[in-house]
């Protein structure tokens, strides 16, 4: 009997079925609806399904164990959801999970606490990588984590009152009193929420509504500048703009007093004592005053965007997502009206031809190309797909266009489907996204609505239907063929490729499957014309790419740039380099199937032919920043971890290889690397690399190749036991050295009472309770913690030496 | 059919035309060209898993599906390069790091003659006794006679020895010796038609006994030689000591003449002066002459030793001159009976392939895979399939046939039900596959016994989903069907979720047998 089923249940699940259909390509609907109603997938529901639908109890059960969004088991009253995205794993998101799992007492495989109170989860990435490291409880989102504080998060967590954040429904105040003093744009992104932009938003209605201010409120999409989120723009009529970072909601009060004066008289009396009261009295309240400084102030805001070129991001800071009618009025649907009124979809292939963009999910196939393929390929209906399964750990470039900017990725889809001549599309988002899935659905809606979707689009003869499949986390259903078998309704598993989908893709008919942003830059192309795309960029890289920028960067965020430019001008001018003292060691680009470029071969272009032959990729637009502590072989074995958990498990040079590989990795993170290792990780990196079934298992060794190729050094040490960086856990120590003065600051935050505190005497380190988290080290006042590298148990090394000079134990 | 669009290319430069759509392999196997397959089989879909069956595409630097991967105007396709049989070896190798099971018994592997101990134990518990005899034989000559002196290095490494005592293996061997002895008339096994060829061997000890065996079998005549005028060599040791009863040497050896055997005994042949005469008189001589008394290298010389010791095939025997072999101890310095008794088996083998052929072929070496030292957990699996009686001695010397039926009853029957049915193993043999090369965590051996008939070992699987395929059948399987289950490495075939085995799968089981590559499925043998 599965927990918890009653006899309601069957009644729940019937009225699934009848919303999501019966055909066995309604699986993955079927499931996902089922998931969120129980937060789980009972048997039983399972079971009934396949009893009254046509799809099989093999089918489901097979389905429901692959996608890692699924589970089979109850949760906890509260799911906590670590994020293990690069950003968050450079910044010691291990530490976290750690801590959470001692915090809870919960141990080996179970991932509930005893009383059923929370479920911990590891995530793939939650996007909110310049706030690393982050977790997620319940819809929760907090920042900046240490392993010290996870207590009294999930303590504070049951103490607060009922969250705001969701219940908040960000109406605009209407834009059509053109009577309004001025504007007021805030950021709600889902990384801009996630550090507290849904309260400032609240923070300014209030305001306004106690100030009687004529202010219109806008909400609108992402600026980027995800480091100085949330960010508030004001606009008074006819004059320039202040933009606002960092602003916090009790903010609200100081700026709208600092732009507009109240409406009535009582009112500005009133304010105006109020805020006597709150200069004079509260040192905190002159603080932020003078602290509150626009953006543009000290020039930080103008380093980030000067070198950016705003192609698929342009406008997002300016308009609201959701306001089909602006993007209108904007020049939106524009270009789709055009090309249906030229009536030449050869010529719109030509034009996409001629701009040179290629494929933004990664391996820059030419669009154009593809564009001609599935025009060419014979059969009906065909299919126009948008991938936005983005599921590299540390890349939100997909999901910021969804969010922020769902017309034009929608008009970019209609214009690609007129000019293959598909009449059905899809969009495949992962059901992570909840926001963009939301905007999007929305987005959907008004378009059909203004007649750009549906039987006769335009007011042509041509008919288009669109609908959206929700991912479930399969990050090997980023792959073209697996994700048709995702949408198909079975298990994300890949097949050989050619026949490409261009020519047997969706139920065997011609399909294009083209990524977000790729179809978000057609609008502008058609609009500017071939000719200003291909200006941009290098020779076989044309127009612009759009990155997540994080890691050890001072300014992380979205960024958008121009092909060709160098990726050092990227870390060090926009990003402003690493953190004073510490030295940029490496970028990492291509999240799992990219690799890390060592610093001194940053002056590379940004060039997809440039990229791959350095050994990494473009990939679809992770980019983070490592420092002097950033172990390579740790990170190649962070990398590997990913993608040997995401591996399908269909072909064996993936589903064993990745595995032998990171037990090798494993091995030398630990110090425990055999004399062959070395070899026996390049041979097999090279095999998985050349015979592969997928894209996933092709590039999954990347990372490891171009650790040993460029941090061959750094892997022989790991070799000796030695971890240069002073990241490896099974070959660090730490010791408390004599400048302590006694104040026990590191015995009260150490997570695992390794340290028994002694006032006024040098404290000790039990090495055994010890798990090397570092806190210790950061709290103390004094510096009087060392980091030891190499293997603190010398009696091992000896032994290893002596009873085998071969290295073999 | 008017024009089926067809494309040329080459493999292995040869060019060819082939209907578009065809596979690579397809077009190869039109060609002649074989290319090993694995997780494909003809008359199933290709899913291209394996990539057993990889190929390269010059200009391209990947490997290829054959199995899946259709043609294409101009392809080069190479089938036998040195990279692609290292590309199919490492593929099999990353299969075979994560294998859970052994191919033979343990007890086989640590048997010097490689008996197929679990086989004849299976025909022992259910009886058939006529059948266990014929395993016996296959391996070994004088079943009687090593029941009683043989250390059975099996038992030592049985694996119900580390639950509680190993199976009585040498005791219920000595039961199938003394069974074909007890016959009336004493069991001998079938010989072939005479052959019209003869040869020497000279010494009667175990390897030469056993030589004799191999060889009147085959067919060949044989005239054997010793000093001493009773048969046995190095046993009459044994039965000194009062080990081994007279009348059981005499009545395997009393086989031997029933099979044709000519006894020269009590004839010293005086080496290496005569074996020009021997060999003149003879088609092949076998030299099984025990181990040899110091001094012995100044009397033959080149081209049989450098001084040093034998120049002789460990395997074959064979020694520098055309025709003339060595066995037993004077090949192996060991003084174990079974030892002696099976290089004289297998220096026979060659002898038969040398008469027959012209050649010395070795008997084909075979990949074994081993699972390893065992979880409490495995080991509990395997004891369900076993009777949970502890060993017991025989109340009297010898098993009766209901005592020896429980001790069978106790083997785990921990070798593969498809060891001699497994394109896993094929594959492994034809490609030099080297089991330990990817060395890593495995999965763990589990064995699924909720069907009746059919045995499910998930350790075994290598996820070709050929099964699956056939569950889709109309009314293969009307209780549920197979799926995949989980993803990676934890991926495995099963029953749908909350379903079993018996529960699933409605039709004939023998169709998933034949459509699994490996040892996952199997009919239960137990008691068949």
């Amino acid at each position: 009997m599965t927990e918890g089923w009653t006899e309601n249940d069957p009644t729940t699940v019937q009225k699934i079925l009848d919303e999501v259909g019966t055909a066995p390509e309604c699986a993955l609907a079927f499931l996902q609806a089922v998931h969120r109603h129980y937060q789980y997938l009972p048997r039983l529901a399972l079971e009934q399904a396949a009893a009254s639908s046509r799809m099989t109890l093999a089918q489901l059960s097979g389905v429901a164990s692959f996608y890692p969004h699924f589970r089979l088991k109850p949760v906890g009253r509260h799911r906590v959801r670590i994020c293990t995205g690069t950003a968050c794993h450079v910044k010691g998101a291990p530490l976290i999970w750690e801590a959470l799992r001692r915090e809870l007492k919960i141990t080996g495989d179970e991932d509930t606490d005893a009383a059923r109170q929370f479920t911990l989860e590891k995530v793939a990435c939650l996007g909110c990588c310049t706030l690393a490291p982050v977790m997620q409880v319940g819809d929760w989102i907090v920042g900046r984590v240490t392993p010290d504080r996870v207590g009294s998060i999930l303590a504070d967590y049951l103490a607060r009152p009922k969250p705001s954040t969701g219940g908040a429904t960000f109406t605009p105040s209407p834009a059509a009193d053109r009577s309004v003093a001025g504007e007021i744009r805030i950021g709600l992104g889902s990384c801009c929420q996630a550090r507290g932009s849904a309260a400032v938003w609240e923070g300014f209605e209030t305001a306004i509504r106690k100030t009687k201010s004529k202010v219109h409120l806008k909400r609108v999409g992402c600026v980027g500048m995800c480091s100085q989120t949330p960010l508030v723009e004001v606009i008074p009529s006819g004059q320039e703009p202040t933009l606002y970072p960092q602003v916090q909601a009790g903010d609200a009060d100081l700026i709208l007093r600092r732009h507009f004066a109240p409406a009535s008289v009582s009112v500005r009396w009133r304010d105006s004592f109020d805020r006597w009261v709150e200069s004079v009295l509260t040192d905190a309240g002159r603080r932020r005053q003078a602290e509150l400084k626009a953006a543009d102030a000290d020039g930080v805001t103008d380093e980030f965007l000067r070198a950016q070129v705003r192609i698929t991001t342009d406008h997002l800071e300016a308009m609201d997502p959701l306001d089909g009618a602006e993007y209108g009025h904007a020049g939106g649907f524009e270009m789709l009206r055009k090309s249906l009124a030229e009536n030449d979809p050869e010529g719109v292939i030509r034009l996409i031809t001629a701009s040179g963009l290629r494929g933004r999910g990664g391996a820059g196939f030419p669009t154009g190309l593809k564009w001609n393929h599935v025009r060419r390929a014979s059969g009906i209906p065909k299919y126009v797909i948008v991938n936005g399964d983005e599921g590299d750990p540390g890349a939100f470039m997909d999901r910021m266009l969804l969010e922020s900017a769902p017309h034009r990725i929608l008009e970019g889809m209609l214009i690609a489907a007129y000019a293959v001549g598909a009449s059905e599309g899809i969009f495949y988002v992962r059901a992570e996204y909840p926001l963009a899935l939301k905007r999007l659905r929305e987005a959907i809606r008004q378009a059909a609505e203004a007649g750009w979707l549906g039987p006769r689009v335009g007011g042509t003869g041509w008919s288009f239907h669109v609908r959206v499949v929700e991912g479930a986390g399969a990050f090997v259903c980023g792959e073209e063929s697996a994700l048709l078998a995702s949408i198909e309704g079975q298990r994300g598993h890949p097949r050989w490729r050619p026949p490409y989908p261009a020519e047997r893709g969706l139920h065997g008919m011609p399909t294009l499957v083209n990524n977000v942003e790729t179809l978000a830059a057609v609008p502008w192309i058609l609009r500017q014309g071939a000719g200003s795309y291909a200006a941009l960029g290098t020779v076989r890289s044309k127009g612009t790419k759009v990155f997540a920028l994080a890691g050890k960067v001072r300014r992380g965020g979205l960024i958008e740039v121009p092909m060709g430019i160098s990726i050092r001008r990227v870390v060090e001018e926009l990003g402003g380099g690493v953190l004073p003292g510490r030295v940029f060691k490496a970028v990492q680009m291509g999240g799992p199937s990219g690799g890390c470029l060592p610093a001194d071969q940053c002056d590379l272009p940004i060039d997809y032919e440039a990229l791959t032959a350095a050994g990494v990729i473009m990939g679809s637009g992770g980019l983070i920043v490592l420092d002097d502590t950033d172990c390579m072989v740790e990170m190649a074995r962070y990398f590997l971890e990913f993608t040997q958990d995401q591996s399908c498990g269909k072909c064996v040079y993936c589903r064993v290889g990745t595995s032998r590989l990171l037990e090798i990795l494993t091995r030398l993170c630990n110090g425990k690397g055999h004399a062959q290792d070395l070899d026996l990780l390049k041979e097999l990196a090279e095999g998985v690399r050349r015979s592969s079934l997928c894209g996933l298992g092709r590039t999954a060794p990347n990372p490891v190749l171009t650790t040993l190729r460029y941090f061959s050094d750094e892997v022989k040490a790991h070799m000796e036991g030695r971890c240069p960086a002073g990241r490896c856990r099974g070959l660090i120590s730490f010791e408390v050295t004599d400048r302590c003065i006694g104040c026990t600051l590191c015995a009260q935050h150490c997570p695992v009472q390794a340290i028994a505190p002694r006032p006024y005497e040098t404290q000790s380190i039990d090495q055994e309770i010890c798990v090397r988290c570092g806190i210790c080290r950061e709290i103390c006042p004094e510096q009087a913690i060392r980091l030891l590298s190499g293997r603190s148990d010398t009696k091992l090394i000896k032994g290893e030496q002596k009873g085998s000079p071969d290295g073999r134990h | 059919m008017a024009d089926i669009k067809a494309v040329q290319l080459t493999i292995d430069g040869r060019t060819t035309q082939a209907a578009v759509g065809t596979t690579i392999h397809a077009a190869a196997v039109t060609m002649g060209i074989q290319i090993p397959t694995l997780c494909w089989k003809p008359g199933f879909h290709p899913s291209g898993s394996c990539m057993v069956c990889a190929v390269q595409v010059v200009g391209r630097s990947g490997f290829i599906p054959s199995c899946t991967a259709v043609v294409e105007e101009g392809l080069q396709v190479e089938t036998s390069t040195d990279a692609v049989r290292a590309a199919r070896r490492t593929a099999l190798e990353l299969l075979l790091s994560d294998h859970a099971g052994d191919c033979e018994g343990l007890c086989q592997r640590g048997c010097p003659a490689g008996l197929d101990i679990p086989a004849m134990i299976r025909a022992m518990a259910s009886d058939r006794m006529e059948e266990a005899l014929a395993i016996t034989w296959k391996k070994i000559a004088l079943p009687a006679i090593l029941g009683r002196i043989c250390p059975a290095p099996c038992e030592k490494i049985c694996r119900r020895g580390a639950a509680d005592a190993p199976v009585s293996i040498c005791l219920l061997k000595r039961r199938v010796g003394d069974w074909a002895l007890s016959q009336d008339p004493p069991r001998i096994p079938a010989c072939k038609p005479p052959t019209g060829q003869r040869v020497a061997i000279i010494g009667a000890g175990p390897a030469g006994l056993a030589a004799a065996f191999e060889l009147l079998q085959a067919g060949h005549a044989c005239d054997i030689y010793d000093d001493h005028s009773v048969a046995g060599g190095g046993l009459r040791h044994a039965e000194e000591e009062g080990r081994l009863p007279a009348e059981v040497r005499a009545g395997e050896i009393e086989r031997l003449t029933r099979m044709g055997a000519h006894w020269r005994l009590g004839t010293r042949v005086n080496l290496p002066g005569e074996l020009t005469d021997l060999r003149r008189d003879h088609d092949a001589v076998i030299l099984a002459l025990g181990p040899l008394v110091a001094g012995w290298e100044k009397d033959w010389g080149q081209p049989y030793t450098d001084g040093s010791g034998w120049l002789a095939d460990r395997v074959t025997g064979a020694t520098g001159h055309a025709g003339i072999f060595v066995a037993g101890g004077i090949n192996h310095s060991s003084r174990l009976a079974v030892r002696a008794l099976a290089d004289g088996r297998r220096v026979a083998r060659g002898v038969d392939h040398w008469l027959q052929q012209g050649q010395v072929v070795g008997e084909p070496h075979r990949y074994t895979h081993q699972a390893g030292p065992l979880t409490e957990a495995e080991l509990g699996m395997l004891m369900q399939g076993a009777d949970a009686a502890p060993r017991r001695e025989p109340v009297h010397p010898d098993f009766t046939p209901a005592e020896a039926q429980e001790a069978a009853g106790r083997c785990l029957q921990c070798d593969c039900r498809r060891k001699t049915d497994c394109r896993l193993r094929d594959r492994a043999d034809e490609l030099c596959a080297h089991p330990a090369r990817f060395k890593g965590h495995r999965r763990a051996w589990e064995i699924d016994r909720t069907h009746p008939a059919l045995i499910y070992e998930s350790g075994k699987c290598i996820a070709c989903g050929l099964c699956i395929e056939v569950s889709r059948r109309p009314g293969a399987a009307e209780g549920g069907g197979l799926t995949f289950w989980k993803r990676g490495l934890g991926i495995e075939v099963r029953p749908p979720w909350g379903r079993d085995w018996r529960q699933t799968l409605t039709g004939d089981p023998a169709a998933y047998v034949a459509a699994c590559p490996t040892g996952a499925l199997a009919m239960e043998r137990r008691w068949c």
